[in-house]
């Protein structure tokens, strides 16, 4: 069995990867890929503390459950507004979406 | 001595991860996210947590990179070679110096705050059978909130991506 610290390992590593997609891509839809990423770094957090403590916490397990069913919301969200931004602006690149820059 | 399938499962989420986000192709990224999604399905299944990885893939796999393909599909004619010129030079090096310094400052605080004590097996199996009662008892207000939520975010959804006659023409200038 994987020691707790390896899950945890693998998921801030995930994580980054994540920060990284953030900061430095320009397309809206790679940034949603990151939140993604992001989001499911926290999952794998979860999990794994959920697991790893004896007894096991059911709503360790739960709010992974709740995670997943937010964050599929949210990407429904965010394609939505990248559609209308597409529509409006003829672009997704974020960099470029900049008319509510004061 | 780690275990290979962990070990197998790591290199595919991370990879592929990268791949998402690094890929030429717009499509061949969300590819990317998919297999990454699987891999963290994976190492639920490592951590005994069946129910958990069959909702990633049912949810994440099935339905959220399609929903992003289809994305991908209705804004082609931006997504193709100008808007992926990406800035490899300054923008990059900061991300990957900003997302490394983060990752690191995680990677060292569970290092300081967990002991080496947590490294304990796993004792007891949750069953789907105690994970659905308490789910519909203990959180059973938690359970209707996500649902209010979902619906109120399928109509939002709707709402945003509905074409408004007056605003195609108008609205665009």
């Amino acid at each position: 069995m994987e020691p707790l610290s390896s899950y945890l390992v693998l998921s801030s590593v995930l994580m980054g990867i994540g920060i990284y997609g953030l900061v430095s891509k320009r397309n809206a839809i790679r940034l949603l890929f990151s939140v993604e990423l992001i989001v499911n770094a926290a999952n794998i957090n979860f999990a794994a503390f959920a697991r790893f403590s004896n007894p096991p916490i059911m709503s360790g397990v739960l709010i992974v459950f709740y995670s997943i069913a937010a964050a599929a919301m949210e990407a429904a969200v965010g394609l939505a507004l990248i559609l209308v931004a597409f529509r409006l602006n003829g672009t997704i690149d974020v960099r470029r979406l900049n008319r509510l820059k004061g | 001595m780690p275990d290979p399938i962990f070990l197998v499962l790591s290199a595919v989420v991370v990879v592929s991860a990268i791949a998402a986000l690094e890929a030429r192709e717009l499509i061949y990224g969300a590819v990317g996210l998919a297999f990454s999604l699987i891999g963290v399905a994976g190492i639920f299944l490592l951590l005994g947590e069946e129910y958990l990885a069959m909702f990633q893939i049912a949810v994440y796999v099935g339905a959220v990179v399609v929903l992003i393909m289809f994305t991908i599909m209705l804004v082609r004619r931006d997504s193709g070679r100008p808007a992926e010129e990406e800035e490899p030079g300054r923008l990059g090096r900061a991300g990957a110096f900003v997302a490394g310094l983060i990752a690191l400052a995680i990677a060292a605080a569970m290092y300081l705050v967990i002991p080496y004590s947590a490294e304990m097996p796993i004792l007891s199996e949750i069953s789907l059978h105690d994970l659905g009662r308490t789910l519909a008892s203990g959180y059973a207000l938690a359970l209707v909130i996500l649902g209010l939520l979902i619906g109120a975010t399928a109509v939002g959804a709707l709402t945003l991506a509905k074409i408004e006659p007056e605003e195609e023409r108008g609205g665009a200038a």
